[in-house]
């Protein structure tokens, strides 16, 4: 054992600072929000929610100083249609990840107090007590283009 | 030793062309990305988000890739046509066009969609017009559009498809995409197919 601890111990640091954690191994990886069109103010955020415990989760609210309401959504998609739905929660199972991502489950923002620039935080609420807070990082129709491509090919 | 290397390569060449030929085959290149949604020619008349009036017939010769949508729409919508404009850059062909017809024409306005449209691509054309007009491009389409139930009367969701359709440049429907199909390289591909 040539190497230092405090260097292992740095390194430990320096690996999870990207992963906003909270107790009970909840986890919120690549947030990001949609950068709002100009003469809307609403928007919707994204994300992985991972729980990397043996309990089960749930995701019970968002809260975001950059809008008045924020809620749960998800997207029913029917023969040839589709619509959004508000749901009260999202089940995070025992070692799985949720993702919530464009065209599917996601967080909605409505009554942006203004265009939002850069980044939000957002506040999330979980069953087990846990609270996160995430800044997410706000991306323009093409920078939300570029990363789904890098997510998911 | 010497004499068995002659079949032995004999039979590997033989296999690497049999595996070519599989493989050749198995990428149907006739085949296109959307699936095959062949609706005859038509027609309609449209007021565009810079307020000029806009008739499908007037661009015969393009391909145009036709979406429904609403400007209050968080995700679908944006996702979407954040979408179109990446299949109009791998194009980059004046002669594709995408159009993004709102299915909300009470509230988006001519003003409305020109603050929205522009922030997506330059090349994506955003149409309005009456109740009437608009159901019609959706009955053509074999689609429909409905104000979300329970909802108050400013704020409100509308049901709509998520397709996009391909017009052919007959001004004739010849693809649609259902949502799991709005991968913007194969539609890219497709499009530019159609425009050879």
């Amino acid at each position: 054992m040539t190497m230092k601890k405090p260097l292992l111990v740095f390194l430990f640091f320096l690996l999870a600072a990207p992963f906003a954690r909270g107790e009970a191994g909840i986890s919120v990886k690549d947030p990001w929000v949609r950068q709002n069109p100009p003469g809307t103010s609403v928007t919707a955020a994204y994300m992985v929610i991972e729980n990397t415990s043996a309990v089960a989760d749930e995701l019970l609210s968002v809260s975001c100083g950059c809008s008045a309401e924020a809620s749960i959504h998800v997207i029913e998609t029917g023969e040839d249609s589709m619509v959004m739905k508000e749901v009260p929660s999202i089940a995070v199972p025992p070692g799985a990840s949720v993702g919530l991502s464009p065209g599917g489950s996601h967080l909605m923002l409505e009554g942006l107090s203004g265009d939002i620039k850069e980044s939000v935080v957002l506040e999330l609420k979980f069953r087990s007590g846990a609270r996160i807070s995430v800044k997410a990082p706000v991306l323009s129709p093409s920078a939300a283009q570029k990363r789904s491509h890098s997510h998911h090919h | 030793m010497k004499r068995y290397y002659l079949p032995l390569a004999a039979l590997v060449l033989i296999a690497l062309v049999w595996f070519g030929i599989l493989g050749f085959l198995s990428t149907d290149k006739t085949k296109f990305h959307g699936d095959e949604y062949r609706r005859p020619a038509f027609d309609f008349s449209l007021t565009d988000h810079r307020s000029q009036k806009f008739s499908l017939s007037d661009h015969a010769g393009k391909v145009i890739l036709l979406n429904f949508g609403f400007t209050n729409c968080p995700d679908v919508c944006p996702t979407t046509l954040g979408m179109l404009g990446e299949v109009l850059d791998i194009v980059g062909d004046e002669r594709a066009m995408a159009l993004f017809i709102t299915v909300d024409p009470d509230r988006d306005t001519v003003s409305k969609l020109g603050a929205y449209i522009p922030f997506f691509h330059d090349h994506i054309v955003g149409l309005t017009g009456s109740q009437q007009a608009i159901k019609q491009v959706n009955d053509a389409c074999g689609t429909f559009y409905s104000k979300e139930q329970e909802a108050s009367e400013e704020d409100y969701l509308v049901i709509h498809s998520p397709a996009v359709y391909l017009i052919g440049t007959g001004g004739e429907i010849v693809l649609r995409y259902p949502k799991e199909k709005l991968d913007p390289k194969k539609i890219a591909g497709d499009v530019k197919r159609l425009l050879l």
